[in-house]
């Protein structure tokens, strides 16, 4: 056991030469982890580490609180025999806390929560880290959007829709660019045969304001942030891009249904720093097995409209490989990146 | 709609001991950083956001707004004993304020501009309940179009009302045009300015601009001016006065006065990039113009004291409506309190009070105990506030520079930030120096962006025809005011500032 540490060690810092803080918090971490290794080499996770859980966003975003339902599900139900530590590293778009787990390769003990920007942001800015690097845990859910239109529009259904925009090219307003808000409805238009013009807002709220305004024809988003108002019938919903309706989007088809199958929605899941031990992999895997099933779990999913999506282990890798290859090739093909 | 319902509604959600304990510890911070010299409520929030995060959404809410209402209160208090005003808004308040003192009448003055002030505030509040849902209604209608006019329109207004040093105040504005144009672009996706840097990914983040320009740039000008070397030997005693209580006289001749300028300064408080300044250097011009004793005014009448006073705190009211009802600050407080709602996940439109009742009631239900709060704090911890001016510039600086940094790198854990706080700092000061305006500045770092935006959206919509902005009906209705603003607001400007200078010189 404790060679198999040493040498990971020494990858690590050869893999980091150069960058200096990179190592240096590498090596903060891989000498006391080599310390304590003779005590703890049969056992994971041993009682008395703590965990350093890296949320890549600040306190109240989605991360945030995925992130924090997990580890209140672990406190409550035991699954974790040591203490927590979970801290907001914010900043570049995820890049600079999932910079902070990368560093630390190989140590079984360093933990993260995704989403959507874990593809993005390496494709946009020099991280020195990809998607598919480190340990993968779990895909937990997905998030995925719903098409609608204003209440008082002609259109009716996503056939009408498509045929008025085959007519006629309609704009659809999404939040971002680098982002599944403009890449589900670009391979929707390719699949069903339309053309459209994208616009970009900030926010959702922004392109709602712009959509109930009649600035807008339709727009994408999450449904859980719009339900209040599809329910109140000021905006009516077309299509849903997941693979199975949310109950409260009963009667709305999904893009698969119609033959339109997309295949991309936004990872949330588990990972674990680059290299992590293959026991410590296992662990994970079978306890987030547990925390899936419990009804915390299922809460969290319907208060945030999401979609669970279970994927394990080498599988989430190479679902995020695809994602993140998936997006890179709309991009690129719009010239969004280069 | 039944407002009283849902100000009822709103009333329940703020009056929890918790609430309340945060409201109040709100309004005394308020009322601290309006006595600090230099220190104004922008910088004083801005470093507080931070604070806020282990706590609900509405109580970190509540805390922001009162600290941003309760620096109108607390700025007046150095503007009468010290004849230094602890805030801009505060300035017109020294005109009349400070004889007052001199005459052995600075008791009755603190009153009574703590019960205008109340009143200002009040009536500023009443005005929000029965308008705002009614903007909101109206705001249902803008799109892209009308965001981008209107962002111009609080540009415009800005500069326009600068008066005389419009053309620093433009360039100030397009610095901060210039630095809102870094981070990815919204509509390619491509980096701007960003060297691949991820920090930058997002853009410059206007809060440690802010810190940056209103806290530090603000504390070097001030030592520079030899704040440090002037003790408090300026203060003027009031204990000692036969009378500290306002006469019969005071209360009568100021009813009217108070009533006019809390509408007015409301009024000015609505129109984006005017603000609380502006209104408390208005209202004391109408007021000098109106009033049968002119010739009082800058001698120490209290007519003089009380309409700035119930105007700026008027104005800060008015300047919720477009931040609650369109997510558009008309300030750089407004806009660090819009940055305190953004990162609570929560985004200021004309959806925000219908999506978020209990939130968007809950904050305008407290600003009703908080003025009432104020209006006790700020007669009745006198003493305390009068000990805090008397603690020497040498030792606040300092702890001033100490708390901007920590505020700064508090909000995101990060070095660059920090780094552009401490520039901004620097030129902060060179911009007091020479005159250049730093709200227009960080006003237009906020509003830049946005309407850059709301343009390129406009245009993907619109096929690149500018036909839109007036095919729209809202659109034309914005086009409207903007012109009728930037026509009559200069000459009501010219009218204050000169009235303002007339006292300076005179007093």
């Amino acid at each position: 056991m404790q060679p198999k540490r040493e040498d990971k060690m020494t990858t690590t810092n050869e893999s980091q030469s150069g960058w200096v803080r990179a190592t240096a918090i590498a090596a903060a971490f891989a000498v006391p982890a080599a310390f304590a290794a003779p005590a703890i080499a049969q056992e994971y996770p041993s009682a008395d580490e703590t965990l350093d859980w890296t949320i890549a966003f600040g306190p109240g975003g989605g991360n945030d609180i995925m992130a924090r339902t997990i580890i209140e599900i672990l406190n409550t139900y035991d699954l974790y025999p040591g203490d927590i530590s979970a801290e907001n590293r914010a900043g570049g778009s995820g890049a600079v806390g999932w910079g902070y787990l990368y560093a630390q390769s190989g140590n079984p003990y360093g933990i993260s929560t995704t989403s959507g920007s874990f593809v993005t942001t390496p494709l946009q800015a020099d991280t020195p880290w990809q998607p598919e690097d480190f340990t993968p845990v779990a895909l937990l859910a997905t998030d995925d959007l719903v098409l609608v239109v204003n209440g008082s529009s002609e259109i009716e259904t996503v056939e009408e829709f498509i045929a008025a925009a085959q007519e006629r090219p309609m704009n659809i307003g999404g939040t971002g660019t680098v982002n599944v808000d403009f890449i589900v409805p670009t391979l929707f238009a390719q699949r069903a045969g339309f053309e459209f013009d994208y616009v970009s807002f900030n926010s959702m709220s922004e392109q709602t304001t712009a959509l109930l305004s009649d600035a807008l024809d339709a727009m994408v988003g999450n449904p859980g942030e719009i339900l209040g108002l599809i329910e109140s019938g000021e905006l009516r919903p077309l299509v849903f891009s997941g693979q199975n309706t949310p109950a409260a989007l009963e009667g709305v088809p999904t893009m698969a249904e119609l033959g339109y199958d997309i295949g991309v929605s936004m990872p949330r899941g588990l990972i674990l720093a680059p290299d992590a031990p293959a026991e410590a992999q296992e662990w994970w895997i079978n306890t987030m097995q547990q925390v899936v099933e419990t009804p915390e779990w299922d809460e969290y999913i319907a208060s945030n409209t999401l979609t669970p999506t279970v994927i394990y282990g080498e599988d989430f890798r190479t679902f995020l490989e695809n994602t993140k290859n998936g997006f890179e090739e709309v991009l690129r093909s719009v010239g969004a990146i280069d | 709609m039944d407002i009283f319902g849902d100000l009822l509604m709103g009333l329940s959600v703020a009056i929890t001991p918790i609430n309340m304990l945060y409201l109040l510890a709100g309004a005394m911070v308020g009322m601290i950083v309006g006595v600090i010299p230099g220190f104004g409520p922008s910088a004083g929030l801005a470093i507080l956001l931070p604070v806020t995060f282990g706590m609900d959404p509405i109580s970190a809410i509540m805390m922001l707004a009162a600290i941003y209402y309760g620096a109108m209160y607390g700025g007046t208090i150095t503007s009468i004993l010290l004849n230094t005003p602890g805030e801009s808004a505060t300035v017109a308040s020294t005109f009349d304020g400070f004889p007052l003192a001199k005459k052995g009448r600075a008791g009755p003055a603190l009153v009574m501009q703590a019960v205008a002030s109340f009143v200002g505030g009040t009536v500023g509040v009443i005005l929000i309940t029965i308008l705002a849902p009614m903007f909101a209604q109206v705001s249902r209608s803008f799109g892209p179009p009308e965001y981008f006019l209107l962002a111009i329109m609080g540009m415009l207004t800005l500069v326009v009302m600068i008066g005389k040093e419009w053309k620093l105040g433009l360039i100030s504005a397009l610095i901060g045009f210039a630095l809102g144009t870094v981070g990815v672009d919204l509509e390619t996706g491509q980096g701007r300015y960003t060297f691949g840097s991820a920090e930058l990914i997002g853009g410059i983040y206007f809060i440690p601009i802010a810190i940056g320009l209103f806290g530090l740039g603000e504390l070097f000008f001030a030592f520079y001016q030899g704040l440090h070397k002037t003790g408090s030997g300026g203060i003027i005693q009031y204990e000692n006065e036969e009378r500290f209580w306002p006469t019969a006289q005071d209360w009568i001749s100021t009813r009217m006065t108070m009533a006019r300028h809390s509408v007015l300064g409301f009024v000015v408080g609505v129109i984006p990039g005017a603000g609380a300044t502006i209104a408390s250097l208005m209202a004391y011009s109408t007021e000098r113009s109106i009033s049968k004793n002119s010739e009082n005014f800058g001698k120490g009448e209290m007519a003089g004291l009380v309409a700035p006073e119930t105007a700026n705190n008027a104005a800060s009211s008015g300047a919720m409506i477009p931040l609650l009802t369109l997510g558009i600050p008309g300030s750089a407080s407004t806009a660090v309190l819009l940055a305190a709602f953004l990162l609570w996940g929560l985004r200021p439109g004309p959806l925000f009070m219908e999506q978020n009742p209990e939130l968007a009631w809950g904050l305008i239900a407290s600003m009703y105990l908080g003025n009432m709060a104020l209006l006790a704090i700020s007669i009745f911890a006198i003493p305390l506030f009068v000990q805090l001016i008397k603690v020497p510039y040498r030792v606040l600086g300092p702890t001033v520079v100490v708390i901007c940094t920590l505020g700064t790198f508090s909000v995101h854990a990060s070095f660059v930030e920090t780094y552009l706080m401490f520039a901004a700092g620097i030129i902060g000061f060179f911009m007091r120096l020479y005159g250049f305006s730093p709200a227009a500045l960080v006003l237009a770092l906020v509003l830049g962006p946005l309407a850059e935006e709301a343009l390129r959206q406009t245009l993907t919509i619109s096929r690149g025809s500018f036909m839109i902005f007036v095919e729209r009906s809202a659109s034309l209705w914005i086009i409207a005011i903007t012109i009728a603003l930037v026509v009559f607001l200069p000459l009501l400007n010219r009218f204050g500032k000169s009235a303002g200078q007339a006292e300076k010189a005179g007093g």
